[in-house]
């Protein structure tokens, strides 16, 4: 099969269960984002996943993560080669061009972006009072970072997002479980699904904020709600996606239904879960920052909403690049995690 | 008698049709213990409904199965099923997949590898222990279903168009080893097929089953003084061929017959 294990079955997957989950339109569309680089990744064999490299990682807005990959490669290309002898120093030396090469290509289109940054504004082409000089905003978020600012931002952004995807997940994997196995489960709240499903997230913050006021209980329950979906959703694809043939050859051997689902639909499942997680991460980072704007005394949704209304651009610009290498990082680490429970998928 | 099927039928509630469906109508047929029967039918006319009733996943609307004597009541560790699929767990290594039915079995934890070890052995895919189904080819991936349904030691090896999903010369080398496992255990396998060569050539007997509904035409009795060497080049394996093809012929015809019927 061409398409990927990790992203690719389960958006496609069957009308009635789509994966792709249902919020406001921005986003949605921003949500769908952080899937694609891992839609890229090639399908590896390798058993292995922690020797897994990211050696088809287009992501080239993470320079710190590719390197070490890269090196290794360089440094395995070069003890391979000493074994075989006499042409070790052109060996060594094409692998060393081929991994600059490869760098090149994945920083490229970074440093472009930020080249224009940061000439743009300071030729004058667009006014440097609304967008800073990427050098500027730099120098924002050390003043940011060393005057502690920034830490007790993350963490309070942090701490929202990961309890409201912890809860999403203690919530939605188990009724996903039930909603996928239990055919009348399913008759009895698919028709509430495709309602709320269809209704996005955002749009509920202020009935959020209303019943629940505007303390970080609210803000949890709106990153709860939104990461719930992708979870729930994957969660009853995958139960339901189970092959058939697997279930006859275990009911075959004798395994009674709660054996059957312990031993098979479960870890059948697994995958396809967890690329509802990895949504959900994205989801959970996406929907802080809105949840932050209304009512937040901390967290980095506050920091840019509070920067922009009292004319600190460059700290706006330091609080969006933080949030966005944040995202960054949690979707690799997500990512990463997702391809270690499913080197099975490879079919 | 190892398995006795007296007088066997299955119906079938169709989507939108008033009438019941017949896939198999009267079947009689007895198994001797430790005997290979193989089971030869044109497609479609119930030879994997058959095997679902040996194996308790489904049960006849008429008649009864007998398992040593007593009636099949649901599926059990005492047949194993090879599928032509594999149906491997593909998260589950080779040898896991082979401890798989003696989890089910209270069989301790070090015995259980030790066995799928040895019934690994048997299928010859020693070194293969760690490899995941999708590493393995079509080949190796059957032999470690044999070996899965071996390895919990069943009475009956029921066996559904195992090798049908494998190039020939795959299938060759399997149904030679299939033959030598066979003798080595002495397992009683019910062979479900539609190859006429295949049939001949594994079964002591062959069970020809008419068109729908299933009913079995004749039992052919194949005896060969010995199987050693090249069996197919026997002159009496071409006339036991030419008799079960000579059986299906009308068959397979009345078969496309009906297709073509319910197709226009």
């Amino acid at each position: 099969m061409a398409s990927t294990p990790t992203s690719a079955p389960t958006v496609s997957a069957p009308a009635d269960a789509p994966a792709v989950a249902p919020t406001a339109s921005p986003v949605r569309f921003s949500a769908d984002a952080p899937a694609g680089p891992s839609a890229a990744f090639p399908a590896r064999p390798s058993t292995d996943a922690s020797t897994a490299s990211p050696a088809g990682a287009p992501v080239a807005g993470a320079p710190s993560a590719p390197i070490p990959a890269v090196l290794r490669e360089a440094v395995a290309e070069a003890s391979e080669s000493s074994l075989t002898g006499p042409s070790v120093g052109r060996r060594l030396w094409r692998g060393s061009v081929r991994v600059a090469g490869s760098v090149g290509r994945r920083t490229v289109a970074v440093a472009a972006l930020a080249a224009i940054w940061e000439i743009l504004p300071r030729l004058e082409v667009v006014d440097p009072t609304f967008l800073t000089p990427l050098s500027g905003v730099l120098a924002a978020w050390w003043d940011l970072l060393l005057s502690g600012e920034l830490l007790d931002h993350t963490q309070a952004s942090l701490i929202r997002s990961l309890s409201g995807l912890a809860l999403a997940i203690i919530v939605a994997i188990p009724l996903g479980l039930l909603i996928g196995w239990y055919r009348p489960v399913a008759d009895l709240l698919n028709p509430v699904l495709e309602l709320f499903r269809n209704t996005a997230a955002l749009a509920l913050l202020p009935v959020f904020v209303l019943i629940l006021g505007l303390g970080e209980t609210s803000k949890i329950s709106i990153i709860l709600y939104a990461c719930a979906w992708p979870i729930l959703l994957n969660t009853i694809a995958g139960v339901k996606g189970v092959d058939p043939l697997l279930i006859k050859s275990a009911r075959s051997m004798g395994l009674p239904p709660i054996r059957l689902f312990q031993k098979v639909i479960l870890p059948a499942a697994v995958p396809t879960i967890f690329t509802g997680i990895r949504m959900a991460g994205a989801y959970s980072i996406l929907v802080l920052v809105a949840a932050e704007m209304v009512g937040a005394k901390a967290g980095l949704g506050y920091l840019i909403n509070y920067a922009q209304f009292n004319f600190r651009v460059p700290d706006m610009y330091a609080g969006i690049i933080t949030i966005s290498v944040l995202g960054l990082l949690f979707n690799q680490f997500l990512v990463r995690l997702e391809r270690r429970f499913s080197t099975w998928r490879t079919t | 008698m190892k398995i006795q099927i007296q007088g066997v039928g299955k119906k079938f509630r169709v989507r939108d049709a008033d009438r019941l469906f017949t896939a198999l109508d009267d079947i009689t047929l007895d198994v001797r213990a430790g005997e290979f029967l193989t089971l030869v039918g044109p497609s479609g006319c119930g030879k994997s409904t058959l095997l679902d009733l040996l194996a308790g996943l489904d049960s006849p609307t008429t008649g009864r199965i007998l398992l040593n004597g007593t009636p099949v009541n649901g599926p059990g560790l005492d047949r194993g099923i090879v599928f032509q699929q594999y149906a491997l767990f593909p998260w589950r290594t080779a040898l896991s997949n082979i401890e798989f039915g003696l989890e089910a079995k209270a069989v301790s934890k070090k015995e259980r590898a030790e066995r799928a070890r040895t019934y690994l052995e048997l299928v010859g895919l020693r070194g293969f222990e760690n490899r995941y189904p999708h590493e393995l080819s079509g080949g190796m991936r059957q032999r470690v279903a044999i070996a899965r349904s071996l390895a919990f030691d069943p009475d009956v090896l029921l066996m559904d168009e195992p090798f049908a999903a494998l190039d020939a010369q795959t299938r060759e080398s399997l149904q030679e080893e299939l033959l030598r496992i066979w003798e080595k255990t002495g397992k009683t396998i019910v062979f479900i097929t539609h190859g006429i060569d295949e049939a001949v050539y594994l079964g002591q007997r062959v069970a020809v089953m008419t068109s729908r509904p299933g009913r079995i035409k004749r039992v052919v009795d194949v005896e060969f003084d010995s199987r050693e060497g090249d069996l197919r080049a026997d002159a009496r394996f071409g006339e036991y061929r030419h008799e079960v093809w000579t059986l299906l012929r009308d068959e397979v015809a009345a078969a496309r017959a009906e297709e073509a019927v319910s197709v226009g």
